[in-house]
């Protein structure tokens, strides 16, 4: 198992935002987290990355224990991640948002930074080479000199994955990645993340939005903070509790 | 990924193609005069002594070296979304870190001045770690109350610190006044220089993302804890530095100096000169310490009221300072001469 979690709590006060939540991602997957508003997924996005501490539970990346690592470390050790709201640098062009993902691979010390080493001015040519090349790839390159918060917002949510794909991750964690988004733009985006799972990438999904379901191999379903389901998208459709618990009684498939 | 490609971007584009390149090559053309009225005031200032020499200008232009540093020093600790509001007291711990081995056991300057400067970085980097839990405007009550916590630190430390009347008797560096004008203009360049190198290089970056958003920094590894410190440090050194000097050019560390007034000048000279740019604090200083200086002599007792109303202005007007002003107006006057060419070039 690439992720997994074991008895994942998180505890708000009084509020169990998340009990006892297990989940694997095995290496190469694509796997869904889905359900209800409020129900926790954005919850659990930020306990395996650190953002909050976790109350009990453990989370081990490719078997080793990542508990209580600081979201930069998390980061560093190959999670990459996505934002629902506020993805960006507003302030940096597009370009500088690729550039300052490049932290971790190729990472130069402040000694070399500062003194303008041959190391760093190598690292530096090599960060703007690739950063050209993923925005090429995502479809932004001849926006590299706008500045992110001018870009409308479907190409924000791109750059913001391209941003995740800079820190070069083994595990990409997409929070809603679709949410705002037009047909086409919807269209676009799961092309793009099934082309990044071809490319070795294994992506865990938060979505509101169904049509994530086309896309996994494998989808947990999360209420109330805990997993009433898990399985392939259509035994996932067929189960009586995940139709009760989210979609309603009228959901049209 | 080469699906991705086909990602339609005609609509992305909300600067006209023509507009953007423009764009380019003004700033390389514009980067030329920018390097040489910057070498002519250096040249300038390096050969002013030879005219007033001795005079009260020089102790003026001499402040205002030391100004210009203190106030660029903490606009290095603000990019990365730090308001500092103790910057005064780095100055200050930098003053006594000097003035009391000056003073008491008769240490030589040249070994009190690099104490002052080292212990100011140690005690902003040691603060700054429980202070980096802190943000924004939270972040600005903690410093406001540090800054209070070391005046009366310093004010209560009886005979050794001087108390409020503050400690004489500070050992001068030179008896020529010529000597402070080169010292404090030679630091003056080389922590410019210093301050310029960190901003504009990867070190920045992470600062300004930081100041960005800090959870989109930690998910791309940039840790925020490490290069707030390291912000701080950076600028308490530079503080610290020219707060030792100066306690060694007056003779007198004094707690006044270095309380909450000192440091609300410092952050007004930044404001005023434009926070966002590098040359801010440097133009801010020239504005509010150089000119009234030179200029308005007469006007000393009512210069308060000049100096609030000129802050009023500029916080109604020109919300990116002086230099934002500047920029502004050179990027419209440029644009209406590419302009011009362009149509000249039409037949």
């Amino acid at each position: 198992m690439l992720l997994e979690t074991k008895g994942l709590t998180k505890r708000f006060g009084g509020l169990v935002a998340v009990k006892d939540f297990d989940i694997q991602v095995a290496e190469g997957e694509i796997v869904g987290l889905i359900g209800p508003n409020g129900a926790g997924k954005s919850t659990v996005f930020n306990l395996i990355t650190g953002v909050f501490p976790v109350t009990s539970g453990r989370v081990l990346f490719d078997g080793r224990d990542i508990t209580g690592k600081q979201p930069e470390q998390v980061a560093r050790l190959g999670i990459g991640r996505t934002f629902q709201l506020n993805p960006l640098f507003h302030e940096f062009t597009v370009l500088e948002n690729v550039t300052s993902s490049f932290e971790l691979h190729p990472h130069s010390s402040l000694f070399d930074i500062f003194f303008n080493t041959r190391k760093y001015r190598r690292n530096e040519a090599f960060i703007a080479e690739r950063a050209h090349e993923i925005l090429h790839v995502v479809g932004l390159e001849r926006v590299a000199d706008e500045l992110a918060k001018n870009l409308p917002h479907g190409h924000q949510k791109m750059l913001g994955v391209a941003r995740a794909l800079a820190t070069r991750p083994r595990l990409l964690l997409l929070d809603e990645p679709l949410s705002g988004m037009n047909p086409s733009e919807i269209d676009t985006s799961l092309e793009a993340i099934r082309s990044m799972r071809d490319h070795g990438i294994t992506i865990l999904i938060v979505e509101h939005n169904m049509q994530i379901l086309r896309l996994c191999d494998r989808v947990v379903v999360i209420s109330f903070g805990q997993k009433i389901c898990e399985g392939s998208p259509a035994e996932v459709r067929a189960n009586e509790e995940v139709i009760s618990a989210y979609f309603g009684a009228d959901y049209v498939c | 990924m080469s699906d991705m490609t086909e990602i339609d971007t005609t609509d992305i584009r909300l600067v006209p193609e023509s507009a953007v390149g423009q764009e380019v090559a003004q700033t390389k053309s514009r980067r030329w005069p920018g390097l040489s009225v910057l070498g002519g005031l250096v040249l300038v200032l390096a050969l002013l002594p030879l005219g007033i020499s001795g005079s009260y200008y020089m102790h003026v232009l001499i402040l205002t070296f030391f100004y210009v540093v203190i106030a660029s020093s903490w606009r290095v600790v603000s990019i990365s979304g730090q308001f500092n509001i103790a910057i005064g007291a780095f100055m200050g711990i930098g003053a006594y870190a000097a003035a009391i081995p000056s003073v008491w056991l008769h240490w030589s300057p040249w070994v009190t001045i690099p104490l002052g400067a080292v212990a100011a970085t140690i005690v902003g980097a040691l603060l700054a770690y429980p202070f980096a839990r802190l943000r924004t405007i939270y972040y600005a009550m903690g410093t406001l109350f540090l800054g209070y916590v070391v005046i009366n630190l310093i004010t209560a430390g009886g005979k050794t610190t001087g108390m409020s009347t503050g400690l004489g008797g500070v050992e001068p560096l030179f008896s020529d006044r010529t000597y402070y004008y080169y010292l404090a203009f030679g630091l003056m360049l080389v922590s410019l220089a210093c301050m310029y190198r960190l901003e504009f290089s990867r070190i920045g970056v992470r600062m300004k993302a930081i100041a960005q958003s800090h959870q989109v920094a930690a998910s791309v590894g940039i840790g925020e804890r490490r290069n707030r410190i390291l912000a701080v440090a950076f600028g308490s050194f530079f503080a610290g530095l020219m707060g030792a000097v100066y306690c060694h050019y007056q003779g007198v560390a004094s707690p006044n100096s270095y309380g909450l007034g000192a440091t609300l000048w410092i952050i007004m000279y930044v404001l005023v000169g434009g926070i966002n740019s590098f040359w801010g604090p440097a133009v801010g200083v020239g504005m509010l310490l150089v000119i009234p200086e030179f200029f308005f002599r007469d006007l000393k007792g009512n210069l308060p009221y000049v100096t609030a109303a000129i802050l009023l202005i500029i916080a109604f007007t020109m919300p990116e300072g002086i230099v934002g002003l500047l920029k502004a107006i050179t990027d419209r006057v440029s644009r209406r001469f590419r302009r011009g060419e362009v149509s000249g070039d039409a037949p």
